[in-house]
């Protein structure tokens, strides 16, 4: 529980340390402009305070709070004092003029920081809006599709106590049809639960790294168990890739992409996962030989408003939820996802993942031999 | 009193406990079953069962809390019944000292299978540890030899590094039970190695490529995303 607050330090020491750099690299790019113009005016320059009202106006606008913007006021005013008024490289506070210069800069900045800082608030505002629309449309979604399977699990149970004398054989039929629908609502909550832990800690995700074999080895066992399923056929390069990421995340597209095509796919009989390293991504391509899918729901497939859509309104379980989850699951990890069907027949599904930088690469290696 | 073997039941939603009860029940199992962690540690102590099954959220302490007071003074297996997904979750219970972990929901032959695991070991781990080195252990095609420290395939011998060799051997004594990546790094290479698993991982990938018909597919050495390793005890058909 220690960790989250350490890094929410860590995140804010940055900004502050971003904020500072911004305000003296502009500081000082403002003041080489001013000297360059004076060189060339003979020492003259009528221009260094508006120069640096101008300075201090982008400070404001592009740092976080008011701090930064009177902070670059004054150094603004020490500047033009220093630099550009006689007599050259000396303070001198004598003159009069230097408190109304100071009082605009100050006035400027901090109107500017004032309605940077609005912008910032209504962008967020804005924001939470679209992420509040998105998941009540989800809810939903959801709820619309839950309904389903359990009216078939009330129905068939209730059934089943009323009805003592049912022949054994429709019995295990109708408990059949309870266990498999349990089994699917229990992986819509897995999806729903991911959705939680998506959007809980905000985009970021935390992410170790993994053994991509792993992973697509154990999701390959996980999906093999749950259904009498499809037979997956792996291509990958020979080398070991390790790629950043939440592993049990990750895994949940791999199944979900595996039952797509079990449920969806129409008599497909393959599905085939070929991965492949590219420079500093690693591409999962899932593609079957099925029917491939309907051209009206392709350029949707991502959404989450496609699952309300009259197409799938006939009671046939729709991939909506699974495949918007896996989505904001890759674009999470900063990775991006696509589908398209195949010019011979069945649908495709690629993602790809950043490897991240090789900064751990040297770590790992040798702490183990001395074993 | 019979000879069953029993098997203390801690879990507090009623239709969980009467699918447990049943369950162990029709398999020829005694049970004890409580609803909260108070009564739960007067039961270990009283009636000393052979094998606890823990739900962690209890509704007056932690799960946790149970495992660590059980292991402060007994060996009996604990595998915890978990509804939580996080994997952190499942790695401190094991940590602490739990045998072995089953997520909600899961069916009843994964769970027998889970309990005989966990009463073989506690019958093996009793006798010296020297006695358990000069056996072997067989699954599917795969044996490990300890005492020629061997692994064969087939009756093919498999060459493995002494680093892969010892990562098998280690799995190989807990047959059937998941190892997390801390306690496997503290007994290969001591407590001072960190919880860096890269290498540990990369150990695994080539010893599934030396052992497994598909490497993409386990049959024996699983992994438990996030958590560890597990080799089968049984192979499924």
């Amino acid at each position: 529980m220690k960790k989250p607050e350490i890094h929410l330090t860590n995140e804010k020491l940055a900004e502050t340390c971003k904020d500072a750099a911004k305000t003296v690299l502009i500081i000082a790019a403002f003041t080489a402009v001013a000297m360059s113009l004076s060189r060339i005016n003979n020492d003259n320059n009528p221009f260094a305070p508006t120069l640096y009202v101008l300075a201090v106006a982008l400070v404001a606008r592009f740092t976080d709070g008011f701090f930064y913007g009177i902070a670059a006021s004054l150094a603004s005013v020490a500047c033009v004092n220093f630099f550009f008024t006689y007599p050259f490289h000396k303070f001198n506070m004598t003159l009069s003029s230097y408190p109304l210069t100071f009082a605009v800069m100050l006035l400027v900045s901090i109107l500017v920081s004032a309605m940077s800082s609005q912008l910032k608030k209504q962008e967020r505002i804005r924001f939470e809006a679209e992420n509040e629309k998105m998941r009540a449309n989800l809810l939903r979604s959801v709820s619309h599709d839950l309904r389903t399977p359990l009216a078939s699990i009330i129905g068939s149970s209730s059934l089943l106590l009323e009805k003592p004398g049912l022949p054994a054989q429709e019995r295990s039929k109708m408990l059949l049809e309870i266990q498999k629908d349990a089994r699917w609502l229990s992986r819509v909550t897995e999806n729903i639960l991911s959705i939680t832990k998506l959007s809980s800690d905000g985009v970021k995700i935390a992410t170790t790294d993994e053994v991509v074999e792993e992973i697509v080895g154990s999701s390959i066992v996980k999906f093999r168990k749950h259904s009498a399923a499809l037979p997956v056929e792996v291509k990958s390069p020979d080398e070991v890739l390790i790629v950043p990421m939440d592993a049990t995340l990750i895994q949940q597209v791999l199944i979900n992409l595996f039952e797509n095509v079990e449920v969806h796919g129409n008599c497909a009989t393959r599905i085939l996962l070929e991965i492949r390293h590219e420079s500093s991504r690693v591409v999962f391509t899932v593609s079957d030989n099925g029917t491939g899918f309907p051209p009206s729901v392709l350029p949707k497939v991502f959404s989450t408003t496609m699952i309300s859509s009259s197409e799938n309104a006939d009671g046939h379980r729709n991939m909506g939820i699974g495949l918007s989850v896996c989505n904001s699951i890759i674009v999470a990890h900063g990775g991006q996802m696509s589908a398209r069907n195949n010019i011979y027949g069945g649908a495709t599904v690629e993602f790809w993942l950043p490897t991240g930088g090789g900064e751990d690469e040297q770590q790992a290696e040798d702490p183990y031999s001395r074993g | 009193m019979s000879s069953k073997l029993k098997i203390l039941i801690v879990e507090d939603d009623s239709g969980i406990c009467s699918f447990l009860e049943t369950t162990l029940a029709s398999n020829g199992y005694g049970y004890l079953t409580s609803s909260n962690g108070k009564a739960a540690l007067c039961m270990v102590s009283s009636h000393c069962p052979d094998c606890i099954l823990l739900d962690l959220g209890l509704p007056d302490m932690d799960g946790n809390e149970i495992i660590r007071s059980v292991r402060s003074w007994s060996k009996i297996p604990i595998i915890v019944i978990s509804a939580r997904t996080s994997e952190s979750d499942k790695a401190t219970a094991l940590d602490l000292g739990a045998d072995d972990y089953l997520s909600k929901p899961f069916g009843t032959v994964e769970l027998l299978a889970r309990i005989r695991t966990a009463l073989r070991h506690t019958r093996t781990s009793s006798s010296d540890s020297e006695v358990a080195l000069t056996e072997s252990f067989h699954v599917g095609d795969l044996c490990i030899d300890f005492k020629k420290r061997r692994v064969s395939l087939g009756g093919i011998d498999v060459p493995l590094t002494p680093n892969e060799y010892r990562i098998v051997e280690l799995l190989g004594l807990h047959a059937g039970q998941v190892m997390t990546y801390k306690q496997m790094l503290t007994s290969l290479w001591g407590p001072s190695i960190g919880s860096d698993n890269k290498l540990l991982r990369v150990h695994m990938t080539s010893i599934r490529h030396k052992i497994e018909p598909n490497p993409n597919e386990p049959m024996y050495f699983m992994t438990e995303v996030g958590v560890g390793y597990r080799l089968v005890d049984e192979v499924e058909s």
